[in-house]
C-alpha cells in the first residue's frame, strides 16, 4: 500500500505553520500581566493543606536522612572558632558561675576588704566636702570617666 | 563557713568604673611601697651575699647612702611605671580593685605612666597637699593625675564578688529581702 502524498503534504503544512504561528502567539503573550490577573491567595485557599499532610509520610522521609551523615558534614570547630566566649560569659550567667565555683578565702577576704574600702571611700568624700560647705554641690559630680559611666542628666 | 554579710549593691555591683576614693587608694599605695620596699630589701641582701662571695670582703650597699638612695629611687620609678604602662595597675592596686585610666575612660599610654610616676614623685614632697583632690576635686584626681591626664577607677569583678556573697547561704543576708534566697 502506498502513501496519501496528499494527506503527507498537507501534514508538513500544518507542521510548518505551527512552528510559524506557536513562537509568534507566545512572544504575543504578557506573561507578567497573566500572572498578576491570577489570585494566589484564592489558590492557596482552596489548597487543603492538612490533606496534602496527611498524605507526606514524615517517618519515612525522616527515616531516609542520614543524620550522621549531616553530622559528618558539619565543621564543628569551625563553629566553636566563631562563638565569641567572651561575649557568652558576659552576656550569660556562666561568668558568674565561675566565678562561684572557683572561690576561696582569699577572694572572700579580698572581696570584703573590698567593698569596705568603698564604703569608708564614700564615707571620706561626703564628710570632707559637708565640712568644707560643698556637700549639696557633690550632688552633680561625675560619677566616672564618660567613657565608662553614663553622665548623670542634669535634674 | 563564713559568716561574712552581704554588703549593699551600691558598695560592690554599681560601683565598676567609678572614681576610686582616698582610702582605697592609700591603702593600695601603701601595699605598694611595702612591696616594692621588701623586693627592694630582698634584692640588697642578696647583692650584699653575692659580693661577699666574688670578692670575701663583707659589702653593704646601705653604708653608701647616696648609691642606696639613688638605686631605690630607680627602683621605685620602674616598680611603678612598669606596672602602670603595662597593665594599669600596681599590685597594690591589682589587689583593692583600682585601676589607672585616662581622664576620659580609655587605657593609659606609657606616656602617661611614666609621666604618672615622676610626678607621684614630686606630689610626695608636697607633704600629701597634692593629694587632696582625691577627696575635694569632682573626678577625684590628685595632682600627678592632673599632670598625666589621668584618673584611677574601680575595677574589680564586683558583680562576681556580689554573687559569690550570695552563693553563700551561711552568711547572715542582713541587706533585704532582694538578697535572700528564694524558697524552692
Amino acid at each position: 500500500m502506498t502513501p496519501n502524498p496528499i494527506g503527507s503534504k498537507v501534514e508538513q503544512l500544518a507542521q510548518a505553520l505551527a512552528e510559524r504561528i506557536v513562537p509568534l502567539i507566545v512572544d504575543a503573550i504578557d506573561v507578567d500581566a497573566l500572572i498578576d490577573k491570577v489570585d494566589v491567595e484564592k489558590i492557596i485557599e482552596r489548597v487543603d493543606v492538612e490533606k496534602v499532610i496527611d498524605r507526606v509520610d514524615v517517618e519515612k522521609i525522616i527515616d531516609r536522612v542520614d543524620v550522621q551523615k549531616i553530622i559528618d558534614r558539619v565543621d564543628i570547630n569551625a563553629i566553636v572558632d566563631k562563638i565569641d566566649i567572651d561575649s557568652l560569659v558576659e552576656h550569660t550567667e556562666l561568668g558568674s558561675i565561675i566565678a562561684r565555683s572557683t572561690t576561696g578565702i582569699f577572694t572572700e577576704i579580698l572581696d570584703v576588704i573590698r567593698a569596705q574600702g568603698v564604703g569608708l571611700d564614700d564615707f571620706i568624700l561626703r564628710w570632707g566636702n559637708r565640712l568644707i560647705g560643698r556637700g549639696k554641690r557633690m550632688a552633680n559630680w561625675p560619677d566616672g570617666p564618660p567613657l565608662l559611666v553614663e553622665p548623670k542628666v542634669a535634674q | 563557713m563564713t559568716t561574712v554579710p552581704v554588703p549593699a549593691p551600691e558598695l560592690t555591683v554599681g560601683r565598676q568604673g567609678h572614681y576610686a576614693g582616698a582610702v582605697s587608694r592609700l591603702v593600695a599605695f601603701g601595699t605598694d611601697v611595702g612591696a616594692s620596699w621588701g623586693a627592694y630589701a630582698v634584692g640588697v641582701a642578696l647583692l650584699n651575699l653575692a659580693v661577699k662571695l666574688v670578692t670575701g670582703h663583707s659589702y653593704n650597699l646601705s653604708n653608701h647612702r647616696i648609691l642606696a638612695f639613688v638605686t631605690l629611687s630607680v627602683w621605685e620609678f620602674v616598680y611603678f611605671s612598669y606596672q602602670w604602662a603595662v597593665s594599669g595597675k600596681t599590685l597594690g592596686m591589682a589587689i583593692f580593685g583600682l585601676q589607672v585610666v585616662t581622664k576620659e575612660g580609655g587605657p593609659i599610654s606609657g606616656r602617661q605612666a611614666f609621666i604618672r610616676t615622676i610626678a607621684l614623685g614630686l606630689c610626695l614632697l608636697t607633704l600629701g597637699i597634692a593629694f587632696l583632690g582625691i577627696v575635694f576635686q569632682r573626678e577625684r584626681r590628685a595632682l600627678n593625675d592632673f599632670m598625666a591626664g589621668t584618673a584611677v577607677v574601680y575595677d574589680w569583678d564586683a558583680r562576681a564578688a556580689r554573687l559569690r556573697w550570695m552563693a553563700r547561704k551561711e552568711g547572715p543576708l542582713r541587706h533585704g529581702p532582694e538578697h535572700t534566697t528564694p524558697a524552692a
